[in-house]
């Protein structure tokens, strides 16, 4: 059977190839459309997006920035072997708690047993998540069975969360115990 | 601070605080599935277009549909796992030749192409003949399925048959490489020692070929049954040869890819041993090796061996098929949960306990899953599923 067609034998393929041909066109017309003018001039990247990202509002400040304000744990905190640690590690980011030097939002405070997790994260023998030069490690319940206390004593009964040592060198001060230290007036070992 | 702490309490030995959280979760679960779905289902298609497996007629144009439609799906569980879904166009507007993640997009459009002008020749026929029929509406969108034209002459359709092989071949290499390509992205990351290995493209692809074979079969039973037709019994058992076949190939990978991490006992095995033997005891050994690989291991062998009347095969081709797909989704989830419940501590574990309502739940997955179905049904509208649904042949 011998059948007249309107369209020739190829004029879909024809038309197909044209649709893609199309799409590139359209294709390449919205990329110079949205992208922006100075992509690509140092490198794979908008060079404005550098400048945005460094000037987002940081989280996190310095020890200093606190102890601005906070007298008092700074006569404390700057005396003893927690000097080095970051405030913001026990308590939270900076932005939480100031806004252009005025407070906004109340810090976390960790208090009991909550103590005793927070202290370990860093100082749990146990796990031994860090090397002993850099940190010392106990293992709890020897650590309290060493000293001859109840086990269910809690770090900051005996160790001041912001200067460990410093009610254990006044302990053994006022004890007329050997002199162990040797940091002098401050509460480091 | 303190939802950490409490997320903790889920884990075992030590953690590090940044691998408590499972970063990957059923999304990214989902996505190498239903990706090998389609990548095995266009593998049945080609081995009658291009490997001329004749008993496979009755499935070849049904395969592709069911690819195409699960292919629509495949980037979905990714656009839902991303904080800024928007941000995946980029990809195309500033290619970025060296970044192995964007891979994912080229491979997946340039694929996409091809099944859908693979679609589109096999059943321009049918088109140009409902454009002559229909009316409005429908019409107008037979005319621009079949590019306005109304030829169908001999030499027309020689032309057809040519690209339709055409495509078809470049189509296997494609497909091949779709699926590799999501085994490469988990074998590339070298930080986590269940997944850095070379051999992951290939049990990624061989799992697939299994995935879509399995799912084709569960389909065509259960698509035939719900519209009262026959069950083409001769094309029935040549897919479950096929199946126990890739299957073989892919559970003796799996299984190799174990025991030479075993055998070699390099720094991180114990690791994996603990990980395997630990938290993924259950659905590693249990569930994915022992109940859902061995069992429809030996039904497909006893069924492709022995000579099975057909109401023995009625039965145990769409149980062994469905067992098999659970045992691949089972497989994604040991790979993509499994490998980020261990710790980089070496020294710890997590667990993961996925919930039905939360941005990327089990609910979720669940529409998911369902809604390939929904779009292969519209399909079904347009382009009908079986050859013996009153229309003439390419
Ligand atoms: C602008 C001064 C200022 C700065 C800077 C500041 N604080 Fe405070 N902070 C305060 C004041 C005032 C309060 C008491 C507010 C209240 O009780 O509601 C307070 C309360 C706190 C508390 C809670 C005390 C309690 O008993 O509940 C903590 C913890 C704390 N600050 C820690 C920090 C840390 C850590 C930083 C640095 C990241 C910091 N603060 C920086 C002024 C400051
Ligand atoms: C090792 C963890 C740690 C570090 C580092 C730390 N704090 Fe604290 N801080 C605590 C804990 C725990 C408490 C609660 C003490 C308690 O209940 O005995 C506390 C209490 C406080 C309080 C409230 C006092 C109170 O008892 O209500 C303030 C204010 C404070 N810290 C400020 C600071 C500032 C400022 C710094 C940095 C210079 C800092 N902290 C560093 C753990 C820490
Ligand atoms: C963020 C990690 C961190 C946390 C949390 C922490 N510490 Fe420390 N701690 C340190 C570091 C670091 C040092 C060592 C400082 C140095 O050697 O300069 C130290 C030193 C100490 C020391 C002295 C050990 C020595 O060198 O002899 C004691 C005691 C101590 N911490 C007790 C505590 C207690 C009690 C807590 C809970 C309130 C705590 N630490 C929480 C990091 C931490
Ligand atoms: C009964 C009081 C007491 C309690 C409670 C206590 N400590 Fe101590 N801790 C001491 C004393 C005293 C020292 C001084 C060094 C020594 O004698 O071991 C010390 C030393 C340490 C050291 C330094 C160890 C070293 O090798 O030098 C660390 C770290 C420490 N404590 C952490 C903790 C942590 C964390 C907790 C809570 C889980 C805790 N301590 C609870 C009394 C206590």
């Amino acid at each position: 059977m011998q059948q007249n067609f309107k369209s020739s034998y190829n004029v879909h393929v024809v038309r197909i190839l044209l649709t893609f041909v199309g799409m590139i066109i359209v294709g390449s017309l919205l990329r110079s459309l949205l992208l922006p003018s100075e992509f690509g001039d140092y490198g794979h990247y908008r060079p404005g997006a550098v400048t945005e990202e460094a000037n987002r509002e940081m989280r996190n400040k310095t020890n200093d920035s606190c102890l601005d304000c906070h007298y008092f744990v700074k006569k404390i905190h700057l005396k003893g072997v927690h000097e080095v640690v970051s405030c913001e590690v026990c308590h939270g980011a900076y932005s939480d708690h100031v806004k252009d030097g005025k407070v906004i939002g109340e810090m976390p405070v960790y208090r009991g047993e909550e103590i005793k997790s927070l202290c370990l994260r860093c100082h749990n023998k146990i796990i031994r998540a860090r090397p002993p030069e850099s940190i010392k490690m106990i293992a709890m319940p020897e650590h309290l069975e060493e000293k001859n206390v109840r086990t269910d004593h809690v770090c900051n009964q005996c160790h001041h969360v912001h200067a460990p040592y410093k009610w254990i060198k006044e302990a053994r001060e006022m004890m007329g115990l050997p002199e162990k230290w040797e940091g002098g007036s401050s509460w480091k070992k | 601070m303190h939802e950490i702490l409490a997320t903790a309490s889920g884990a075992l030995g030590y953690v590090f605080p940044n691998d408590l959280h499972v970063h990957w979760s059923l999304m990214i679960v989902l996505y190498p599935y239903i990706t090998g779905i389609v990548a095995g289902a266009f593998i049945v298609s080609s081995l009658y277009h291009v490997f001329h497996i004749k008993a496979l007629k009755p499935l070849a144009k049904f395969s592709l549909l069911f690819a195409f439609a699960f292919l629509a799906c495949a980037t979905l569980p990714l656009m839902m796992h991303l904080g800024q879904p928007g941000r995946a166009m980029s990809m195309f507007l500033t290619p970025n030749p060296s970044s192995a993640m964007a891979g994912f997009g080229y491979i997946y459009t340039a694929y996409a192409f091809v099944l859908a002008l693979e679609i589109f020749f096999i059943y321009r026929v049918h088109l140009v003949k409902r454009r002559q029929e229909t009316t409005g509406w429908q019409h107008a969108m037979y005319t621009v399925f079949s590019m306005a034209s109304d030829n169908l002459s001999e030499r027309s359709l020689k032309l057809d048959r040519k690209i339709i092989s055409f495509l078809a071949a470049i189509g296997i290499p494609m497909a091949c490489v779709l699926h590799g390509y999501v085994g490469f992205i988990f074998g590339g990351v070298k930080a986590n020692p269940l997944w850095a290995t070379p051999l992951m493209p290939v049990i990624f692809l061989l799992s697939a070929c299994v995935s879509g074979i399995a799912g084709i079969i569960v389909a065509y039973f259960l698509l035939r049954k719900i519209a009262g037709k026959s069950i083409d019994m001769d094309c029935v058992r040549t897919s479950i040869k096929f199946l126990w076949g890739f299957f073989i190939v892919d559970f003796t990978f799996e299984m190799l890819e174990i025991f030479s991490h075993g055998y070699m006992a390099t720094a991180h095995w114990h690791t994996l041993h603990e990980l395997l033997w630990g938290p993924l005891f259950n659905s590693y050994w249990v569930w994915q090796v022992m109940i859902l690989s061995v069992i429809p291991f030996l039904l497909l062998g006893y069924v492709s061996i022995r000579k099975v009347s057909d109401s023995l095969l009625r039965i145990i081709a769409p149980v062994a098929s469905v067992m098999i797909l659970l045992q691949v989704l089972l497989m994604r989830w040991n790979v993509v949960i499994g490998g980020q419940l261990m710790s980089k501590s070496q020294r710890g574990s997590v667990d993961f306990q996925p919930h039905w309502f939360e941005k990327e739940g089990i609910f979720l997955s669940m529409v998911i899953m369902v809604l390939p179905i929904i779009i292969l049904y519209v399909m079904g509208k347009v382009f009908p599923f079986w050859h013996d649904d009153n229309q003439s042949e390419v």
